[in-house]
């Protein structure tokens, strides 16, 4: 059931600092952020400015000051309740495509014929029939990646966390990644949290786009997004409404770039 | 012609490939040996070594001794890899573990173990016990070293994925850590291999009644050079073959492995 009073995700006064040969360094200084049940939002800004260290906090990756509250419960450490995406992939070199997708449901204790079934479905939804018993350095990027994000969705997980999932994809790749992504998030409506340095892709997946400034990072300014998500991509992306706001939220990272880039020039 | 028999003329050709260099050196060897430009005592033909080695073969004392050695350094090798696996990943787990092992590791890497062997004689006497400890120390130390290099160089975001899809705790060690350090552990492996059978026969020539080692010792003391070599060849037969089991074994375990496209597309041109 959808839970109106309670976020989904809790994010409460998260501070990091990081042990540096410089001495230690502020990557998050008392970040809050609350995300709504299958509510799609985008973290974007300058590089370094502490985006991924926030999405790994709330993975449970990373020990921090402050918060993170799932569903009421401050978080303990990683949990199967958060699929994580990554940029580089991180399949087990180790598995096959098959049984990277299913080794999550294996570690979770589904029954095998079950499990298979998933498997199935899944290796169908990501179009690599035929590839199921290849190793992932057989595989090109997106086929890593169609790969990566199958086995986070194979154990059904009501919160992703994306880390620049397409960042490392070449451009004509990465938009057919977002339409697959946006077409499972349509149909699944989870909870998504998606960090991305890509102005665009954040304004074309996301109902609400948090910009965070330079470091020590802080979320400076949120955008809600409210685009048919159901009009083809060559109309959306054209039309004024998607370029007025994507515009905006360009401008403002700039704004924290430019700053960052100050502070890495200057004495640090 | 027939794929097939394209294929069994092929790798008939192949092998003969591979033999030529070891015929070549034979021939030059034999030939070094005929001319008389070296003493015969010295340096036994081939033929005379093939004839002490069918002497040997045919009396079953060489297989008794064979046996022996093989024994000590298969328990020394396997004792090694076990105990070199185990440390190396508590040197990765425990940074208090590794502050204590690091220096002696570091310290005793380079020492040549059979500098050791008069000490271990006189601590365990002579035979098996002694011959196993040299071994056992010798593949100890690239265990720890290539399985502490493997498990420290996994990637953190392989560990968060395994956490996230619901591995825990001890788990994580032997699903990802030591699953990604398989390639060097074998690699440490194969080194340990060589070791192995070095480390047996040298310490069988100092401190043993019996094994190859003794019998190489033994025939060199008496001039029977022929049946030195004899036994030499002997030891080289079977650790060429020890060794290419082991890479077979490799290969077999790292199909997914970057290193084996690079060994299959050698093998397919």
């Amino acid at each position: 059931m959808l839970d109106l009073v309670r976020p989904k995700i809790d994010i409460r006064g998260v501070s990091k600092t990081y042990a540096s040969v410089d001495g230690p360094v502020v990557a998050l200084r008392d970040t809050n952020l609350a995300v709504n049940e299958g509510e799609f939002v985008s973290i974007v800004g300058p590089s370094g400015c502490g985006k991924s260290t926030l999405l790994y906090i709330v993975g449970g990756f990373l020990d921090a000051d402050g918060e993170v509250v799932i569903d009421g419960a401050p978080i303990t450490g990683p949990g199967t309740d958060r699929g994580v995406v990554f940029q580089e992939y991180a399949l087990f070199p180790w598995l096959t495509v098959r049984n990277n997708i299913g080794y999550g449901l294996e570690r979770q204790g589904v029954p095998a014929a079950e499990g298979e079934k998933i498997v199935d479905r899944l290796i169908g939804v990501i179009g690599l029939a035929g590839f199921e018993n290849r190793y992932p350095r057989e595989l090109s990027g997106g086929m890593k990646q169609r790969v990566a994000i199958a086995r986070t969705l194979a154990c059904d997980p009501a919160i992703l966390l994306l880390d620049e999932p397409f960042g490392a994809l070449d451009a004509q790749t990465r938009e057919i990644m977002q339409d697959e992504l946006l077409r499972i998030w349509l149909g699944t409506r989870k909870t998504v949290l998606l960090v991305t340095h890509d102005v665009t892709e954040a304004v074309y997946l996301s109902n609400r786009i948090c910009v965070m400034s330079a470091r020590p990072g802080q979320i400076i300014e949120e955008f809600v997004v409210t685009l048919d998500r159901e009009r083809p991509r060559e109309e959306l992306v054209l039309s004024p409404e998607f370029n007025n706001i994507r515009n905006e939220v360009w401008l403002c990272v700039r704004r924290q770039a430019l700053v960052a880039g100050q502070q890495n020039a200057g004495p640090s | 012609m027939p794929d097939r028999l394209k294929k069994t003329f092929g790798s008939g050709l192949w092998l003969m490939g591979r033999a030529a260099p070891l015929v070549l050196f034979g021939a030059v060897w034999q030939g070094l040996a005929s001319s008389g430009l070296v003493n015969r005592d010295f340096l036994p033909s081939p033929i005379s070594v093939a004839a002490a080695f069918t002497d040997l073969f045919s009396g079953g004392d060489i297989a008794k001794n064979l046996f022996v050695t093989l024994f000590r350094a298969a328990a020394g090798l396997i004792a090694g890899a076990a105990c070199g696996v185990w440390i190396g990943l508590m040197m990765a787990r425990s940074q208090h573990f590794k502050e204590y092992v690091m220096p002696i590791v570091g310290g005793t890497y380079s020492l040549p173990k059979s500098a050791l062997i008069p000490l271990f004689a006189l601590w365990f006497g002579i035979g098996n016990a002694t011959a196993i400890a040299a071994v056992f120390l010798a593949c100890l130390l690239p265990m720890i070293v290539n399985t502490y290099h493997g498990v420290t160089t996994t990637p953190k975001v392989l560990v968060w994925s395994a956490q996230a899809l619901g591995t825990t705790g001890r788990e994580v060690w032997s699903r990802v850590y030591l699953r990604n350090a398989l390639p060097d552990i074998l690699t440490g492996l194969r080194i340990a291999l060589g070791f192995s059978f070095v480390l047996a026969i040298s310490a069988e020539m100092i401190a043993s009644t019996n094994g190859i080692g003794k019998l190489i010792f033994m025939y060199g003391e008496n001039g029977a050079y022929d049946y030195m070599f004899a036994a030499i060849a002997c030891v080289v037969v079977v650790a060429f073959f020890a060794d290419r089991g082991l890479v077979l074994v490799t290969r077999r375990l790292l199909g997914w492995h970057e290193s084996a496209t690079a060994e299959q597309g050698r093998r397919r041109a």
